[in-house]
């Protein structure tokens, strides 16, 4: 039998055409740029649990990309992680570390902690070197209560009671800074997170369209999205249907297909389960 | 103690007690030097038509120009002393060119008088725009052209100050032409009236026999803006005095 | 040779250079009537990702028959526009007259080539009625090019705009179907619904537009909320 001519990869990262890329951006050739969540993202603690927050705008420069993206990502039951910089880092990276946390539950029989979920990505951040461009904001419940965590691209982290990251952390670290409190109800920890984003939303440009929560508790989740539609399209004015036959058929062919047509008579069999 | 004139009409800087300036009095004297130019304005465009001075069977008269042609649409007759008329001429030039360069539109026979003007007035400056002198100019020129307020017709004299008119001479026989347009003058005149009233003052005022090389006329209208007469064209007209 | 090669490896230091431009965002659209013309710009003014403020019009009233829209780097906006006023204000007294949308458009153009080395990094329309009383719009580059157009769209989100306005004014990409001039009040409805799309998309365009409505009668400026994300 032929070797097979395509390789299938082993697992990691392909580095082959770092050389060439490196030789023709010598040259002058952009390259193709990633999307960016130009995000807010936030998360607070309070009496007894975690909020997340973030808002739901993704940009490709300028351009708004995705008016209603998904920026808090799923790690395991009791954990939810925000992720603000390069989209597919923040995904890939957020669901690898989804998959090792599921083995660890497997292979330990106990909800994994939020502390593990931190060290494996603040590993897999510093062993990339900052260039898997993910920047989290890590939020759950465990056996030791709710914690938070924000992780850094390169692999810092700091475990605090409130955090943001994102290109709207500014705005949304005032509002915290300015009304934060411990020992929140779950109402006014909702209403802080939403605020603070909300100050992303319209104070920063790189973020923008929908709040999005998720409360973190004990033995719930409760993922809500839209948590709040904070800017709504406006009504259009005018008409925009147009009238059949205005794209213009520039040609037409009908061609005859010489297929022999047979029917197949399927009958009822009794599925074999002895 | 008295001061009498002549100490007070060397500097152009200086008024006598009696709030005068001499040496711009003197240079408006100098116009009534020159050969005459007359302008005559009619609803249907502007003539103007000068004397030339040939005081010698030896001069060649096609080089004696006292019409410029200004822009297209702005022609300028002078009297005085002809070669001042060079830099004011040029600066009309310039400034109408300039213009319509920046503005994409003719600019206005006012306008331009304006311009002309205020570099007549720049004599004894200690910073002038290149083209001034240390004295007035000694030349009088009429502005005839036309623009968005039809056909117009400006006069300025040395001291910078510009008027506008209906008709006006001048030059040596400028007294007696101002006269007899006044007298031949109506507002329903037409042009081929105006350009035959003009050479028909020319005539009487001028000490030569009037012809077609001792005189020089244009016409500006808004159909064919600037437009000298050729020698044949100023002979038919001359015939019908 | 092998020194040869070490030594090309060290260059020179790398300056930080000053950089005189930013830019502003900001969209400016400008359609051309019968008898009328319009300008719409956005109120947003911002620089990277932040927000410098949400009512800052990018229309600016030159005579009471012509205005302008600039956006770009607001600097050389402000500069540009003073200087522009300080200009028409000059050519009125001196020839007794307000200037012609014509000339506006004429002397802007060399207002702009005269930095063709250093130039005003400013997207320009200008919107008026001609001397016949019919609206007309020239569009501009940074440097002076300029064009008589019937609808034109700047700045930020002029990618957006322009193939919009091509299809429901110029009518172009409709099989069967010719363009009919669009009175005021469709231009302007057609002007809030294409500024309400753009705003989707662009970051940096939103908060309001101004509506300036330029017709025989002056001008008449309406403003109209866009999304504030």
């Amino acid at each position: 039998m032929a070797a097979p001519c395509v390789e299938l990869p082993k697992g990691g990262f392909s580095f082959d055409n770092c050389a060439r890329n490196a030789r023709l951006e010598q040259l002058g050739l952009k390259f193709p740029t990633a999307y960016k969540t130009g995000t807010t993202i936030a998360g607070a603690i309070f009496k007894d649990g975690v909020v997340l927050g973030a808002d739901t705008r993704a940009t490709e420069d300028t351009v708004v990309a995705d008016k209603n993206c998904a920026k808090i990502h799923y790690l395991s039951d009791n954990m939810y992680c925000c992720g603000a910089g390069t989209a597919a880092d923040t995904e890939m990276t957020t669901q690898l570390i989804s998959a090792e946390l599921e083995l660890h539950r497997l292979n330990t029989g106990r909800v994994p902690r939020v502390a593990t979920a931190n060290r494996l990505l603040k590993q897999m951040l510093y062993r990339y070197q900052g260039h898997i461009g993910a920047a989290l904001v890590l939020g759950g419940v465990d056996v030791t209560g709710p914690n938070l965590y924000s992780i850094w691209p390169h692999g810092s982290t700091d475990k605090l009671p409130y955090v943001t990251m994102g290109s709207g952390s500014l705005a949304a670290m005032a509002t915290f800074e300015d009304r934060f409190k411990p020992d929140m109800t779950r109402e006014e920890a909702m209403k802080l997170v939403r605020d603070a984003i909300a100050a992303g939303i319209f104070n920063d440009l790189g973020s923008g369209s929908n709040v999005d929560l998720c409360v973190i508790t004990k033995d719930k989740v409760e993922y809500i999205r839209p948590y709040e539609v904070a800017n709504i399209r406006g009504v259009k004015q005018r008409s925009y249907r147009y009238q059949r036959g205005t794209t213009a058929i520039l040609s037409s062919e009908v061609k005859k297909l010489d297929l022999d047509v047979f029917g197949t008579e399927v009958k009822h069999q009794p599925m074999d389960t002895q | 103690m008295f001061l009498t004139r002549s100490e007070y009409d060397r500097g152009v800087n200086t008024f006598s007690p009696e709030g005068r300036l001499f040496q711009v009095e003197y240079a408006i004297e100098a116009i009534k030097l020159g050969s005459t130019a007359i302008g005559l304005k009619t609803n249907e465009g502007v003539v103007l038509a000068v004397e030339k001075r040939v005081t010698s069977s030896l001069i060649e008269a096609g080089s004696i120009e006292k019409i410029m042609e200004v822009d297209k649409h702005i022609a300028c007759a002078m009297s005085g002393l002809i070669a001042d008329s060079k830099t004011l001429i040029d600066k009309a030039r310039v400034e109408a060119q300039n213009h319509w360069f920046t503005y994409n539109e003719n600019m206005g026979v006012e306008g331009v008088t304006q311009a002309v003007s205020n570099l007549a007035l720049q004599f004894g400056d200690d910073d002038p725009d290149p083209g001034a002198m240390s004295r007035p100019f000694g030349v009088a020129l009429l502005f005839a052209g036309v623009d968005e307020k039809g056909p117009r017709l400006f006069h300025m004299d040395p001291s910078g100050t510009f008027i506008q008119y209906d008709g006006k001479a001048i030059g040596s026989g400028s007294e007696g032409a101002q006269q007899a347009l006044q007298e031949v003058y109506h507002k329903s005149m037409t042009l081929k009236e105006a350009c035959k009233a003009a050479l028909t003052i020319l005539k009487q005022v001028m000490e030569e026999k009037l012809n077609s090389t001792n005189v020089e006329m244009c016409t500006v209208t808004p159909q064919n803006l600037f437009r000298m007469f050729t020698k044949e064209e100023l002979e038919d007209i001359i015939r019908e005095i | 040779m092998a020194s040869a090669s070490v030594l090309s490896e060290y260059k020179a230091p790398i300056s930080a250079h000053f950089s005189p431009y930013d830019f502003n965002g900001g969209t400016v659209l400008a359609i051309a009537g019968n008898d009328f013309a319009l300008i719409a710009t956005d109120t947003r003014l911002s620089q990277g990702f932040a927000i410098h403020s949400r009512e800052c019009p990018k229309t600016f009233t030159l005579t009471n028959n012509t205005i302008l829209g600039c956006c770009g780097f607001h600097g050389d906006v402000l500069t540009l526009t003073k200087t522009l006023a300080a200009r028409l204000q000059i050519f009125e007294k001196d020839h007794n007259k307000p200037m012609p949308t014509a000339s506006i458009a004429a002397m802007l153009s060399t207002i702009l080539y005269y930095r063709r080395f250093f130039p005003y990094y400013t997207h320009n329309v200008v919107a008026g009625l001609d001397e016949e009383g019919k609206g007309c719009v020239y569009s501009f580059d940074p440097v002076g090019c300029y064009e008589k157009e019937s609808f034109r769209a700047k700045g930020s989100a002029s990618a957006m705009l322009q193939p919009l306005l091509d299809n429901q004014i110029g009518g172009k990409n409709q099989n069967g179907y010719t363009a009919q001039s669009l009175t005021s009040t469709q231009c302007v409805a057609l002007v809030k619904d294409v500024f309400t799309s753009a705003a989707e998309r662009d970051i940096y365009t939103g908060d309001n537009i101004i509506i300036s409505v330029v017709n025989k009668d002056g001008i008449k400026s309406e403003k109209f909320p866009l999304r504030r994300d």
